[in-house]
């Protein structure tokens, strides 16, 4: 394979990640990052985006829906399930 | 012997709820409305999220009957919800779709990052930059920004921390199309949040 730069590490990054990658592209990335400052960089601000976003996003069902789930549900149940 | 309800499976709840025990089809709702509001809340928005819910758990108790017992009952479920969230947007909130390269990573003609390690760690700290309410309203809009496909798996995958099959399962892809979109999320995302103005608190 040719050379891995830091734009054909981030292609297989996710990859990489999840641990699905072929043994010697696993080693040219790894062997790239290790001298590559941007990367390793660029790899933290990577894994950090999903855990904020997470983090900043997870709303909390409020008391008063949970109410309502279970009276519109029994206002419907007066039909019976519909065939497929 | 007859398992209660509070220990049987979503699978036995599911079939009995089929065949019309609603207080079956009250401990399923009770396992996931939670977790279905707050997909429905990052798919469609805070507002709409309680009338999404409502809905998509219409339609499960509606369908039950379709329901073969052959996936499992949360993975069917997470497909009827998704499904409810996509109808709800494509009725209501089609956004002008954006050029997004800008917000992809940079290179330059050696394949080298065009930005620097400084530039990257501002992602870094985004939590001592900016308040919190901004910054989960600046989530909340990043999510929005996001093409559709790419933020159903990225939101399956990486917020309600599914397993990568079970994403596939849900919507009907292979893993390496969940996989390649919830990437293009992430750099995206990435792309967005990096790009937040500098603000003090």
């Amino acid at each position: 394979m040719n050379e891995m730069t830091c734009e054909s590490g981030v292609k297989v990054l996710m990859e990489y990640l999840e641990g699905t990658l072929a043994g010697d592209v696993r080693a040219a990335v790894e062997a790239h990052v290790a001298t590559c400052p941007r990367c390793v960089a660029f790899i933290a601000s990577y894994r950090e985006t999903p855990r904020l976003v997470r983090e900043l996003t997870a709303a909390e069902i409020p008391a008063d829906l949970v109410a309502s789930l279970r009276a519109h549900l029994r206002a419907h149940r007066r039909e019976p399930p519909r065939e497929p | 012997m007859v398992v209660p309800h509070v220990d049987a499976s979503d699978e036995t709840l599911a079939a009995r709820a089929a065949r019309g025990d609603d207080r079956a089809f009250d401990v399923l709702m009770e396992r996931y409305q939670a977790r279905v509001y707050r997909l429905a809340c990052r798919l469609t928005n805070d507002t709409d999220a309680g009338d999404v819910v409502q809905d998509a758990f219409l339609q499960v108790y509606q369908h039950l009957n379709s329901f073969r017992g052959d996936a499992r009952f949360s993975t069917w479920l997470y497909r009827v919800a998704t499904n409810v969230c996509l109808m709800w947007r494509r009725a209501h909130a089609r956004r002008p779709t954006e050029p997004l390269n800008a917000f992809l990573p940079q290179f330059d003609s050696h394949g080298t990052h065009a930005q620097t390690p400084v530039y990257f760690d501002r992602t870094m700290h985004l939590e001592e930059r900016l308040d919190r309410e901004h910054l989960a309203a600046a989530a909340r809009d990043a999510l929005a920004r996001l093409p559709e496909l790419y933020r159903h798996a990225f939101v399956l995958r990486d917020l309600e921390e599914l397993p990568t099959e079970e994403v596939a399962e849900i919507l009907g892809v292979k893993a390496a199309t969940v996989r390649q979109r919830v990437h293009r999320a992430r750099l995206l995302l990435r792309g967005f949040l990096n790009a937040l103005p500098e603000e003090s608190r």
